[in-house]
């Protein structure tokens, strides 16, 4: 692949890094780059399109960093405390007639 | 010796504890928000924050604040999860009681040519854009049908006064209509009060009927902004507040302004002018990006920064003259602060969660159409009616809550599903706007990461969380807000 000028590369282990957490990342940095995601044996490869010309390429590639280590803790806070979650949110649903509202009288 | 036993009791050993659903924000460079599934919130270190993620924090101080918060609890704890689930339901009560807020279009005339109406623009005597009785009797009707035990019926124009005759038919009806269903109503006019007269004044002494109005700041920037013959709409409405207050009480007008590019370096002249005229609650709105408001020139003429900076000039401002002995609160953070400093959701239409289209008002324009929110009647004068639920002669309640143009967009802007919306700190504090987003994005959701609505709320909630870390006598204020 032809690496254009005005982009930059950077890579993630993928032994580390879980891809739920690049494509979160490269959606919530959208405002200022596009995020093109490629996986081979060992890495997930990231190429950054700026948005705008003039964007820093360092500043590109720690934003993406940053975004992907926050998007991690987020997954793993997720996945910890799923299951409170759900009881938290089974108890307040619960008695509310809201969870009858699938059901029909026979 | 006491103090200490408390404190063995309840000290949490390392890694003994385990994390509660929270969400987090890297508020500045040294501290990390962090709120539970409710809203309660609590500033850390980023090293704290790591330390807790990782289950090595040793410091008894903080984990007992993050128990306080219910962002942690020690293993076998169960009352945490309840007391979420309580406080969760209890934001979300409002829910089953849809909808409590009908507006009426009762005309689309009006005698003011404001540069940033949406919606009107009718010469004041053309009488084929006022609603006729028998719509508003179909209306009525199915007002009535709504579960909600507090009805609120808003009269809205054009200018509702130029069709008098038929806002007072309503109220009286619906007091009729009322004998057999025992709700609680409210009625608000939003009126520019141009053409307030003695009648009228008799009217809503006599019905109990509040007055809402129009009031952009000064004389030049109101009369700038909200043309009318004669170039007189401030000294109109000022005159009409005066007249409200005196004959009903202070209570019983309130006021809104719109800002425009025009009031950016003008936010304490604006306040000024509420307090002088006795108005305690101020406002401030960014102008909306529906209908007729796209037609100005430049759109609005300014960006979320410079509104954010409008917004937070005016916020110290406002703070400023409570710490002077001079209460006066911030519409907008008073509803936000009531989601940051307790368990209620004030299910304002514009900031809730699912959305408030449908749910907490359906809107009655003078044709018959229904309208799942004031905006969506907006986009129809301009040919979009991605939001008009049905018609009240031929639409029952339940064709108009269950039409699929009100379930879709609200499933598809949930925010606990919502992309990026699920995971933000603030979605305790935010809500959805599938009509903002469909005019300014294309779809119900929008790109959370480029959203003007996304980025404006975003300001605000920092900007007074802010505040309420760094400013004790602000978090005292905001709380009291919120109280309310």
């Amino acid at each position: 692949m032809t690496q254009d000028p005005e982009t930059a590369e950077i890579s993630f282990d993928r032994s580390t890094t879980e891809l739920d957490a690049l494509q979160q990342a490269a959606y919530a940095v959208a405002d200022l780059m596009t995020v093109d995601i490629r996986a081979s044996a060992t890495d997930y490869t990231c190429t950054l399109f700026p948005r705008r010309a003039g964007l820093d390429e360092d500043m590109l590639k720690h934003r993406i960093r940053a975004e992907v280590i926050d998007q991690t803790l987020r997954l793993r806070i997720a996945k910890e405390t799923g299951p409170i979650r759900n009881l938290i949110f089974a108890l307040a649903f619960s008695g509310t007639g809201l969870a009858d509202s699938g059901t029909t009288d026979e | 010796m006491n103090v200490r036993l408390l404190r063995d009791a309840t000290a949490v050993p390392p890694s003994g504890w385990q994390l509660l659903p929270m969400r987090f924000h890297r508020f500045d460079s040294d501290s990390v928000l962090l709120t539970n599934l409710v809203g309660e919130h609590l500033f850390v270190s980023p090293d704290q924050f790591l330390a807790v993620i990782d289950g090595t924090c040793n410091d008894q101080e903080l984990l007992a604040r993050l128990r306080a918060r219910h962002l942690i609890q020690r293993p076998g704890d169960r009352l945490p999860a309840e007391l979420l689930a309580v406080k969760l339901r209890t934001r979300l009560r409002h829910l089953p009681d849809s909808t409590g807020l009908h507006i009426f279009v009762v005309t689309l005339r009006c005698e003011h040519t404001c540069r940033y109406c949406q919606v009107s623009r009718q010469s004041s005597a053309r009488s084929e854009f006022d609603m006729s009785q028998e719509t508003a009797r179909r209306a009525l009707a199915l007002a009535f049908q709504s579960p909600s035990p507090h009805l609120k019926f808003e009269f809205q124009g054009g200018e509702p006064l130029l069709n008098f005759s038929l806002l007072k038919w309503i109220v009286r009806e619906a007091k009729r209509i009322n004998r057999d269903h025992g709700k609680d109503l409210a009625f608000v006019i939003a009126t520019n009060l141009a053409l307030l007269d003695d009648e009228i004044l008799r009217f809503c002494e006599e019905e109990d009927v509040h007055i809402s109005t129009s009031l952009d700041g000064p004389a030049d920037l109101h009369n700038r902004n909200r043309r009318r013959p004669g170039q007189n709409s401030w000294q109109k409405t000022v005159a009409g507040i005066r007249q409200v207050q005196d004959r009903l009480g202070p209570g019983r007008v309130s006021a809104l302004m719109t800002t425009t590019e025009a009031s950016l370096d003008r936010a304490r002249d604006i306040i000024d002018t509420y307090v002088e005229l006795g108005l305690r609650n101020v406002f401030l709105r960014p102008i909306s990006p529906y209908g007729f408001a796209l037609r100005l020139r430049g759109g609005a003429g300014y960006d979320v920064e410079r509104w954010l900076r409008f917004y937070e000039t005016g916020l110290d401002y406002i703070i400023d003259l409570n710490r002077g002995g001079l209460p006066t609160v911030e519409s907008y953070a008073a509803i936000i602060a009531r989601k940051m400093f307790s368990n209620q959701d004030p299910g304002y239409v514009d900031l809730t969660s699912p959305a408030g289209i449908g749910l907490g008002a359906l809107v009655y324009n003078y044709d018959g159409d229904i309208y799942a929110s004031d905006e969506g009647r907006m986009l129809a004068e301009m040919q979009d009616h991605t939001f008009r639920l049905g018609n009240v002669q031929t639409s029952s309640y339940e064709e108009i809550l269950l039409n699929e143009k009100l379930l879709q967009p609200l499933a598809e802007s949930f925010t606990l599903s919502a992309p990026m919306c699920h995971s933000c700190a603030f979605e305790p504090y935010c809500g959805a706007d599938p009509v903002f987003h469909h005019a300014t994005a294309g779809d119900f959701v929008g790109h959370k990461a480029t959203s003007a609505f996304c980025r404006r709320n975003m300001g605000i909630f920092k900007a007074l969380l802010r505040r309420a870390r760094d400013d004790d006598f602000a978090r005292d204020l905001f709380w009291r807000w919120g109280q309310r």
